[in-house]
């Protein structure tokens, strides 16, 4: 057990101001790069065997909530790993990709960052809510709001200029039915 | 005053704007094409045991699809007899009867009103519950597992409706012999266009993957040049169409050949089926009718090499909620299904590296359509006119090459007729295997 991370039997949690801090200047930089459109950048901060999903969602009475959200072998959005998350970024960045040429302008606003430790592992749970603005051609803008549940894994920050990678995303959107004509900007 | 002389001419291939921006026709659209054609309600798989339900749309018109104790499906309007409240609200579940939440009346399985609250004191016990039951969809059809239903009695039985589409549809639905499912869970979107767009694409526009989707593949292989039918411009195709329905797709090599964009897992198995497959519909159907896009009149598309089935609902002339699902062979084993179900949703999913693209154009066509000098200007749907042939390469029907908009003028030639409220008894050419031609010399003219 961590002395550095605590969990009460509730959702509070209380953690080293360090990691505190690490962690949210991670998330912060991570936004910023997908924020500039350096998707080709912003890609390696995830892990090799990295899984980044993006499940849907329905609508479901309060007894049936624990199906309100999609199992891993059901409809997601996004069920990538590294290697089909850099063909995502490659493809935004060709100049080719029509619903991001020209490009979106978008603004992340990620808030609430509540960290704990992975059971027997080094690796931090992080969630983190967020507010995706998404501004299109002329008029056209998108609302993207969420909690995404992270996993980093500590990094080499002289090697990487980081000092996580991710190594698990999931991002659970509030929508159900997406009110968006496509999703071709990262969560 | 809709002059209806002036929206479509399927013959010379012309549509104008109108069609996918005026109210009032987007009214008649409602009534007379959704009200009086088969509309996709939902898969076997969807609806597992008895009381298993989903709502889904018929146009703009709730419906709750539903499993009977006897195994049969029915669907009714999700709208309370009482008050108009919508009866259920929960997207899909498992229950034993539908309780409106407004004033408590409840539905059985098969929408009859079961039972009225204080009905001794409230109605002096003289209300007649068999009167006042949900609306029914008075016809629902079971084609292979796929369940679609009419609101109009005098609709053609659903075989005939789909008339030689049935041969491009079976090419897909009907290749294994334990048949397909869904994979659980629908992908829900806004896209703000009319629906004909994306019907009329899926049914007839081979032509614009080069352009729209010219990033497509980049997401998908680190192969910076792959082989595939999208980037041979000589690759051989054929387009169909018959009663406003429409298919196209590339012809391959052979029955079962290694695309790009599948895995060697799907590779593999797909090949171990290979007999299977030619056995149900044949090498030569099965290597013509692999890679195609489909719509079966009027908001029903699938894609056969990427797996995805959906509904176009429109949502006013401008707007459409697109629900799609994955399907895959019912006894693949779980990772085939699964590959094939992250193949799905990286090529078409609101996050797909091709439908991204799609949901682009329609939008910006929408916007464009507010001009008023933009909505008076006639849009080119004339691509090989003069080029059909029936019956041509072993493909049944009205066809030409696949690079052609055959199908779409079909799409419009069927739309108009539905639009016009013309009974089913006088559509153009309508017979039972038969097909909208656009053959003079059958005696067809627009």
């Amino acid at each position: 057990m961590n002395a550095d991370v605590t969990s009460c039997p509730s959702t509070y949690r209380t953690v080293d101001p360090q990691i505190q801090h690490s962690v949210e200047q991670f998330l912060y930089a991570e936004a910023e790069l997908l924020d500039q459109h350096r998707y080709l950048e912003w890609v390696e901060l995830f892990a090799e065997d990295t899984h980044y999903w993006v499940p849907t969602r329905m609508t479901r009475p309060n007894r049936e909530r624990h199906l309100e959200v999609a199992g891993e072998d059901e409809a997601a959005l996004i069920d990538d790993d590294k290697f089909f998350l850099r063909g995502r970024a490659r493809r935004y960045s060709s100049g080719i990709s029509w619903s991001e040429e020209p490009p979106s302008r978008t603004r992340r606003l990620i808030t609430n960052i509540r960290i704990s430790r992975r059971a027997e592992s080094s690796d931090l749970e992080v969630r983190s809510n967020f507010y995706v603005y998404r501004s299109r051609l002329e008029r056209h803008q998108d609302w993207f709001v969420g909690e995404r549940f992270d996993v980093l894994r500590t990094a080499d920050i002289n090697t990487t200029g980081y000092p996580y990678v991710i190594a698990a995303r999931k991002v659970i959107l509030e929508q159900t039915t997406l009110l968006c004509p496509s999703l071709s900007i990262f969560l | 005053m809709i002059d209806f002389t002036d929206l479509v001419d399927p013959e010379h291939g012309w549509v104008s704007p109108q069609i996918y921006t005026d109210p009032e026709i987007y009214e008649r659209e409602l009534q007379h094409v959704f009200g009086r054609s088969w509309l996709f309600l939902a898969h076997d798989s969807q609806l597992p045991k008895p009381g298993s339900f989903l709502q889904t749309y018929m146009g703009e018109d709730p419906v709750l699809v539903v499993r009977q104790r006897d195994g049969s499906v029915r669907a009714f309007l999700n709208q309370c007899r009482h008050r108009g409240m919508r009866i259920c609200r929960s997207e899909a579940g498992v229950s034993k009867a539908f309780t409106c939440t407004y004033h408590g009346w409840s539905y059985d399985l098969a929408g009859n009103l079961i039972n009225v609250p204080l009905e001794e004191r409230a109605y002096h016990s003289s209300i007649d519950k068999k009167e006042w039951g949900a609306m029914k969809v008075p016809r629902v059809a079971n084609y292979r597992g796929f369940y679609f239903g009419t609101w109009s009695e005098e609709t053609p039985e659903f075989d005939a409706y789909l008339g030689d589409m049935a041969f491009y549809f079976d090419a897909i639905v009907d290749r294994f012999d334990s048949g397909l499912e869904f994979v659980k869970g629908t992908t829900k979107w806004v896209i703000d266009c009319n629906w004909k767009f994306a019907s009329e694409q899926f049914a007839s526009d081979m032509y614009h993957t080069q352009s729209a989707h010219a990033s497509a593949l980049l997401a998908l292989t680190d192969d910076p040049n792959p082989i595939g039918p999208l980037n041979d411009p000589n690759v051989p195709g054929r387009q169909f169409s018959g009663n406003g329905h429409g298919s196209g797709g590339y012809f391959l090599p052979a029955p079962v050949v290694k695309t790009p964009e599948m895995t060697d897992t799907m590779f593999e198995w797909f090949k171990s089926r290979e007999e299977e497959m030619v056995a149900r519909i044949g090498a030569d159907r099965l290597s013509k009718v692999s890679i195609t896009h489909n719509t079966i009149f009027p908001n029903f598309s699938w894609l056969g090499a990427h797996s995805t089935m959906r509904v176009w609902h429109p949502r006013g002339p401008g707007q459409i909620e697109v629900w799609a699902w994955t399907y895959v062979p019912k006894d693949a084993p779980p990772k085939v299904k699964n590959e094939i179900r992250e193949l799905t949703q990286r090529t078409f999913s609101p996050a797909g590296s091709f439908e991204t693209d799609d949901g682009e154009n329609w939008t910006e066509i929408q916007q464009v359509l507010r001009g008023s000098q933009a909505r008076r200007n006639r849009l080119h749907t004339a691509m090989g006119v003069g080029y059909e042939e029936r019956d041509a390469f072993g493909l049944p029907g009205l066809g030409n090459d696949v690079y052609s908009e055959t199908a779409a003028r079909g799409f419009y030639r069927h739309w108009l007729d539905m639009l016009t409220g013309k009974p089913w008894s006088e559509i153009q050419k309508w017979t039972p295997n038969g097909n909208h031609g656009e053959l003079r010399d059958e005696g067809v003219t627009a």
